[in-house]
């Protein structure tokens, strides 16, 4: 048997490490899971791992630079012309 | 009236367009056609090949730069306001549309490489989403940013790509090898290997999520838009949106492994 609550803190714990990082607890939730933190390697180490995750993803693709196909507007082109598919008011 | 970017975030108006592609003759009238759970096609590594070519990458790319907006473009009507392109082009002038539009398509087309995975998908959908706004703009009352309200035509249509898509099996995706990004000069060869391991299984555990999650972690932190206005453009509220990201974070976090995380990404 552990430590009545003990279970319970480290599952939500778990599960919020997004919303902590993010910001998204309120005050009371957010010095429940720091607390819990303290004396959890795993979850202390979760905190970690999702500020890498958030950090990690940004640019993470290198794209930046890419340009539009020149054909983007193809379709919006004889559509224009045409008028048959041109703005339709609402 | 510059494209929100991460450091940039522009407030928005809590009232929502609505989109083209949610106008009732439309097929696709929920803004959640594949909601968390659902099974999602996977881009497989030939497709991300294809998808990526040497433009990547390119010398001076900055991501968080700002991109011209429709009040500065390139080679057109300087003088012109977005407002008053907006407005012309309501009234049929299918040259101030594209001027419009034209600000932001480099952004939008990497939005749909990253939501597809798939450079020839990623440039039908393109001519689609820019074919549904014109179709739609004049529905389009200035609630949201135009960028925001052609960002939501996107997702729609990838999210409309996605599920026609037939289910292939799971491969590399958006962070594979042939996008890595380059290297700090000073890391050294161990370091560089471990941070090209971990974009690797980024890359993996993107591609395995569902569109819904998939979308959700590239608007806010790829494209890094504020939650509000990831959230309008998803089209559903925040809270919601809250809640796909989270768990988007969780799934991929799960797939790579706090070890990997911690030790290459830290």
């Amino acid at each position: 048997m552990g430590v009545p609550g003990r279970t319970d803190d480290h599952r939500w714990s778990q599960q919020h490490l997004s919303h902590y990082v993010e910001g998204d607890l309120r005050p009371r939730a957010r010095r429940r899971l720091e607390r819990h933190a303290r004396d959890c390697v795993d979850c202390g180490r979760g905190i970690r791992a999702m500020r890498a995750l958030v950090y990690s993803v940004q640019g993470l693709d290198g794209l930046a630079g890419v340009r539009a196909p020149a054909t983007i507007f193809d379709r919006v082109r004889p559509a224009g012309a045409g008028g048959s598919s041109s703005p339709r008011r609402a | 009236m510059t494209p929100p970017s991460r450091g940039k975030r522009a407030p928005q108006p809590a009232v929502t367009e609505t989109p083209a592609t949610e106008r009732p003759a439309a097929d696709t009238t929920t803004t959640d056609p594949a909601p968390a759970g659902s099974t999602a096609a996977h881009p497989t590594a030939a497709d991300l090949a294809a998808a990526h070519p040497t433009a990547v990458g390119s010398p001076g790319s900055d991501p968080g730069a700002a991109h011209p907006t429709a009040a500065e473009p390139s080679g057109t009507d300087p003088g012109a306001t977005e407002a008053s392109l907006v407005a012309r082009a309501q009234a049929g002038d299918v040259g101030a549309f594209e001027q419009l539009s034209s600000a932001y398509a480099d952004r939008l087309f990497m939005l749909l490489l990253r939501l597809l995975g798939d450079r020839a998908e990623a440039e039908d959908v393109a001519q689609e989403v820019m074919l549904r706004a014109w179709q739609g703009i004049a529905s389009f009352q200035g609630r949201s940013s135009y960028f925001t309200w052609l960002y939501r035509i996107a997702v729609n249509e990838a999210n409309r790509a996605l599920g026609k898509r037939a289910r292939r099996p799971a491969g590399v995706s958006i962070g594979a090898t042939e996008l890595q990004l380059p290297s700090s000069p000073a890391d050294d060869p161990s370091r560089q290997a471990e941070v090209s391991e971990l974009r690797l299984a980024l890359g993996r555990a993107l591609a395995e999520l569902p569109p819904a999650l998939r979308a959700a972690i590239v608007l806010r932190d790829v494209e890094g838009l504020s939650t509000q206005e990831a959230a309008e453009i998803a089209g559903v509220s925040q809270a919601a949106f809250k809640s796909r990201l989270h768990q988007a974070r969780l799934r991929v976090r799960a797939a790579v492994g706090d070890e990997a995380l911690v030790t290459a990404g830290g």
